[in-house]
Formats: C-alpha cells, structure tokens, sequence
C-alpha cells in the first residue's frame, strides 16, 4: 500500500546552503516538490494529511453547528504556534478573543506519558519475522529527537499553557464584529503576513492565522457573502507568496449551498468535523470504540502545492477520541467488513500511525 | 426528559464557559410553544423560589404577551406574588415597544396609559435598539443579584417579535453576549419556526445549546384526504404532541431526546414515547457492501432447514432412508434427484437448501475430447 509516505522520486532537490538553516528552525520540515509543512499540533493529523499543513497554504474547517470540535483543532494549531515561537494572529466573534488564549492546551514533555507508548505495548506481543525487523528501525530513531525541538507536540487538553509561552509572543487578537465589512480585518491580515515574507534568502520564522468562526451569525457581514469570499480569496493569494499557515473554520450550515461551495473550493486543504449522536445503541454496535468517541473528522482535500498529483487518501473518515481526555487522538473508523474507500478492515484498533507503520508488513 | 432540560437551566453555567441557552420552537401544526415555555418558566422559579438553582432570579423580556398575563400565571401556579420583586423582574416590551404610546401621550392624544398595566414591571420603549436591550436587561438582572457575583436567569418571550423589528445579525449578537456574560446562569427563549427563513432559524439554533421542538403526534399525508379525514388528526393534534429535545453536550456529542406531551388543565403532562426511536446511524458511517446480519424471516427459514444427516439432535428415532419408501412414511418423500443436485423438498414448515454448483453452468462440449489437450 502507498499509505502516506511521498512518493520519492530518483531526482532530489539540491538544498542551498540557506535552506540548511531550516533544519535549524523548529516547526519546518521540508516537504516533496520544494515545500515546507508546518505542524498542524495534531500528531495523527500530521500523518494523514503527509507531513503537516503546507507552508502559504490556506486551511478550512467546516464546523458542525452541534459540535465544537473545530476549537479543538484550532487550540492545538495555536499551542504549536507558540511553542515554537512562531507569530499568531487569531480572530473571533466573541467579546473578548484573549479569553481564548487562556484555553490553549500545554505541550506533554515527560517521556512515560507519552503516547507513543502505547504503540511499544501493542508490538511486544507480536513476534516478527527476522527480515521485517530492519523497517522497525526507522521508526525508533524517531524517538531519539529532543523533545524541546520536536516537530509536533502532543498537547495535553486538560493543562492550561504555560505564561512563559506567551510572554515575548507577537499574539493579535481581533474581534470579527469590529470590522464591519471585513476590510480592517484584510488590512490587518496583510500587515501580519508582510511580515513573514518568502524569498529564498532567509527563512524568517513563519506565521500562524487562525481565524474561528468565519460567519458566525452574530457578525455584521455574515450576510453579505461576496465581502467573505473576496476576503478568503486575497486571504489566500497574500498566503501564497508568504511563510504562513491560515487555519479558517466557518459553519456551513449557515450559509448557502453555493457560497458554502465557493468556500470549499478555495481551500486548500480541507477538513470537515461531525457530532456523533450520545448513547446511540445502532453507532456502538457497528463501530468498535464507540464510547470514547467524540466525534468524526473527515479529510476532503490536502493541499498540493507545485504538483499536479492529488492525493488519494486510503481513509477519509476518522475517528476523533480524547485519549485519557487528555491528548486528540484521530483513528480510523474501524467497522466490519469495508467497501474500498473508508477505514481499515484488519480489526485492529490501532491508530493511524499504526497503519501506515505495518504499510510495510503488508503481505 | 423535559425534567432535564429544567435541570440543566437551574444548573447553569459552569465558570469560564458560555451558560446554556434553549431554543423552545413551535409550528403552525403544533402550536404549543408558548405553553411550553411557561413550563419551563415556572419550574425554574419553583427551582429559584426554593433556592436549588445557580440563578437567584430570572429576568423576563416579554415581548408577546405583557406582564399582567406573567402575573396571573405564577398566581396561578401558586408562586406567592409578593415577594416576586426578589427573584423575576418583568421588561415589558409589549405595552409599548416602539415608544409610540408615549409619545402620542406627551402629545395629548391620550389621556393616560390604559388600566391594568402593571406598575411592577418596567416599561422598555426601543425594541429596535438591541444593544439598549442588552443594557436594559443586564441591568435588571444586577438589580436582582444583591452582589456583583450573582447570577441571573434571562427568558425571552419571543424571539419571533425581536426579529419583527431587528436583524438576525444583531438578535444573534444580543443571545451570544447573554450567553457569554459572566453574569448570567442559563438561557431561554421561544421561537415559532414558521414565519422565519430557514437561515435564521439555523442561526438561532447554532447559538443555542438545547433545542426543544414541539411537533405533531401525528402528520396526515398531504395531498388526497379529504377534509373530514383529517378532523381526528386535527384533534389529536390541538390535544398534544411530540417533544423533540437536542442536547449538545460538552463532550461534543448531540443527546437525542423524545417525549410526547399532552395538554391539560393545569398544565403540560409528558410521557415517555411509545414508539422506537429512528435510526441515525446508517447517515454517519461510510455504507457497507456487505449484508452480515439475518432478517427475522431468513432467520425462521434457517432454523426450519432439515440438515441432512442422520441424527437430528431431537431425540427422534434416526431414518436412515435406504432408497425405498416405507409404509410409515405419511410425509411428503424426500428426493435424491441428480448427483449435482441436493435438494430437501419443503412441507409447510421445513426449509430448503438449494445449492448449485458452479460447474453447472457450463455446457459440456459434446465435439470436444478434453482430454485432447493433454500433451504427454
């Protein structure tokens, strides 16, 4: 199976001496076709989507009116942001946004609770084959990396973020109902952004913008669709040419179907999240690990930047659990037996990094 | 499971998050909305009378229905009156909500305000102008809370009437900062869905975190019935309904809830719902191609299968059939047909194994020797 590994062709880029560099700055990593990703803060996420979210890319996130899962993809985009030391920008409906930064999540640094333990756990029963062990090794050097310059943490949802993270940040915090029809908001987009330039000389830290709530209907310019989608489209244009991510969720239950389209299309990568009825007894019996559920993400499009080979998903639908309720955890939807596009059919409740570990035991 | 929702009301707000909000909405067919919203009325005074509640009193816009008529409910439920200063304060935007009364009175034009309006309550002249309403109802509730770390409980009688005179945009931005004031412990208003667009009500419903609709028990198929075939669904339906409850719980997950209620004197009964609940889950899971489970009458068919050995497990005496019909045999013969074939002829309660084989369908060559493809 290809799972989610880059194809890698015989040709490799020639990094200059600058891009050396960016080995240096933690959160990059270099990506195929001369992209870098960005950790979107979610390890399984990071997986699916092939690395991370591209860098000039634009992110959107459907949100299910029912749910707040969306604020929990954008807490741990936030939190990834700050432990690296990269810039944020964060915009709400609500009152008061700096509230918001206070339920940002705290990184996990202490080995023994890490999950990927649990993976160790699964393999001790497992007795392998003498000529499969040589592609064990390439996953424990993983673990060898110091923590402090990890690539992606995995944050504990119930610790608050520590004040240090924050003291010495460059946060902006705007409220979308202070701008009227979206241009003061545009124009301070844009001022965030030119200050994260891309050109090949220096890598500069990159950038953050997380946008919650795009249309929430307490907002003076939910209504009027042609302002937000001209905003998302230069939003995206000015992201291209820069070093940032922007992560946008909007409810597409308020809009219409065609604006909701337009906004769909203009992603880059697009994600949507579901809420699972409580106590639904036909859910728990046709998928296992129905009660640590919380909900369902489903991966519609990953970005492709300078190629023009989309990415085909073995699974489009994941589970999102709450691990310990502590740390987000994304599986496959694990349901007996399958049709060919959605979840894995071995039975094995192992996580995504599970599957694409044996991706290479597959017989 | 109404019971809940009132629990959840006097529970409130947990600190730091929004407090809980409840859309009650009705229909034309099941036009109980505002009877429902007094339940849930007085159960939370009841619960503020007797001080289980996280809100020490309820503010109440009353937007449809003027204050006199809040008066002779709670006297009749019982609530003692007197002291009623203390926990609910009525704004009263139905004697006057655009202030033309007032002004036609400076003008002369009529003498004084009609009799019978309650001096109790207070009189909110500019519906229109929601962020005074915010101001206005904010206020009240400080009034009712004695220190500044109280809470209160706000009802809105209708939210149908506030979007006669404003905005969505502005209505959604009056519940969101309700909901996210420190001061006030739950939320809740009253919505006939009807007479709104589907946009607004999707609105209303993503502010809110329990929705309650009030829909028909029954709904007469449209088209072809006659009028007087449909009296004794009218009727069914003007004497009670169905009570559909979303609860969107902290964890993310979406509680489903149904009850029927029926409508009497002295209030509103509800009952546990007779019928099964509908299925959700085959919208949510990606379909399976592959059917593993046994309808009820495949399953019947299954075990009336007579298997073909000897001994049947029942106890009876073991027939071994040896190709000759006994005298004993009253039944129906059991034939061994072809080689290819096996096959159990059904009486009424015997089921039938059919089996064929793949090498049925193919046609024997009859010009060809396969062995002629052997090359020794």
């Amino acid at each position: 199976m290809a799972g989610n590994k880059p194809r890698v062709g015989s040709f490799s880029r020639n990094f200059t001496a600058a891009s050396n560099t960016i080995s240096q700055i933690p959160g990059l990593k270099h990506g195929p076709n001369g992209t870098m990703f960005l950790s979107s803060g979610i390890l399984d996420l990071d997986k699916i989507l092939g690395g991370g979210f591209t860098l000039g890319s634009l992110v959107m996130v459907m949100e299910d009116p029912e749910a707040p899962h969306h604020m929990l993809l954008i807490r741990n985009f936030m939190s990834q942001g700050l432990v690296h030391n990269q810039p944020l920008l964060y915009a709400s409906p609500a009152k008061d946004p700096r509230g918001f930064l206070g339920t940002l999540p705290s990184p996990m640094f202490s080995k023994d609770e890490k999950s990927r333990d649990r993976d160790a756990e699964q393999e001790k029963g497992l007795r392998i084959a003498w000529q499969y062990k040589k592609y064990f090794e390439e996953q424990n050097s993983e673990f060898q990396r110091d923590e402090k310059s990890e690539y992606c943490n995995d944050f504990d949802l119930r610790k608050p973020l520590e004040r240090h993270f924050y003291s010495g940040q460059q946060i902006d915090c705007i409220r979308l109902e202070d701008s009227a029809d979206l241009t003061t908001f545009h124009d301070r987009c844009s001022s965030f952004l030119s200050q994260t330039p891309r050109n090949d000389r220096n890598i500069t830290c990159p950038g953050r913008i997380a946008i919650q709530s795009l249309g929430a209907p307490q907002c003076d310019f939910a209504d009027k669709e042609c302002d937000m989608l001209s905003f998302v489209r230069s939003l995206k244009n000015t992201i291209r040419s820069s070093n940032a991510v922007a992560v946008i969720t909007f409810p597409p239950s308020l809009f219409s179907p065609s604006f909701s389209k337009r906004l769909q299309h203009l992603a880059d990568t697009l994600v949507s999240v579901k809420a699972i009825p409580d106590e639904d007894k036909e859910l728990a019996k046709l998928l296992t690990g129905y009660q640590d559920m919380v909900g369902l993400l489903s991966v519609h499009k990953v970005a492709r930047i300078n190629t023009q080979v989309p990415t085909i998903l073995e699974a489009t639908t994941f589970s999102m659990k709450l691990q310990k309720r502590r740390s987000l955890i994304l599986e496959c939807l694990n349901q007996a037996p399958i049709d060919g596009s959605s979840g894995s059919s071995y039975a094995s409740s192992g996580s995504c990094t599970g599957s694409s570990k044996t991706g290479a035991l597959d017989f | 499971m109404a019971e809940r929702i009132c629990r959840a009301l006097r529970d409130g707000a947990l600190e730091g998050e929004h407090a809980p909000a409840l859309t009650i909405k009705d229909s034309n067919e099941s036009p109980f909305g505002s009877l429902l919203f007094n339940h849930v009325l007085s159960q939370l005074s009841s619960f503020i009378v007797a001080q289980k509640s996280q809100s020490q009193g309820i503010v109440l816009v009353a937007l449809s229905r003027g204050p006199l008529y809040y008066e002779q409910l709670f006297k009749s439920k019982g609530n003692n009156i007197a002291s009623s200063n203390k926990w609910i304060k009525v704004l009263d935007c139905c004697t006057d909500p655009l202030g033309w009364r007032s002004k036609l009175m400076e003008s002369g034009r009529i003498a004084s305000l009609t009799p019978g309006t309650s001096t109790r309550a207070n009189l909110y002249k500019n519906v229109k102008d929601l962020n005074k309403l915010l101001l206005a109802i904010v206020e009240l509730g400080k009034e009712l809370v004695e220190d500044g770390k109280g809470r209160f409980a706000v009802a809105i009688d209708s939210v149908s009437e506030m979007l006669r005179h404003a905005s969505i945009s502005s209505v959604a931005g009056l519940l969101s900062n309700l909901r996210s004031h420190s001061q006030v412990s739950c939320l809740f208003w009253l919505l006939h869905s009807d007479i709104h667009e589907t946009k607004a009500i999707a609105a209303l419903e993503y502010i809110s975190s329990i929705q309650a609709s009030s829909d028909p028990i029954t709904r007469p198929i449209n088209g072809q019935r006659a009028n007087s075939e449909k009296l004794p669904f009218l009727e069914q339906n003007l004497r009670g309904g169905k009570i559909h409850i979303r609860f969107k719980r902290r964890n993310g997950r979406v509680r489903l809830m149904s009850e029927e209620f029926c409508i009497e004197q002295s209030g509103i009964k509800f009952t546990p719902i007779s019928s099964e609940a509908e299925m959700i889950a085959q919208s949510l899971v990606p379909k399976v191609q592959f059917n593993l489970e046994l309808s009820e009458k495949e399953r019947n068919d299954r075990a009336k299968v007579v298997l073909p050995f000897e001994h049947q497990g029942n106890g009876k005496t073991i027939q071994i059939y040896d190709g000759r019909k006994s005298p004993n045999e009253d039944r129906a013969e059991i034939q061994y047909t072809s080689a290819e074939k096996v096959q159990t002829v059904t009486d009424s309660g015997r089921g039938e194994i059919i089996y064929f084989r793949d090498s049925d369908d193919e046609m024997p060559d009859s010009d060809e020797d396969p062995d002629d493809d052997l090359d020794i």
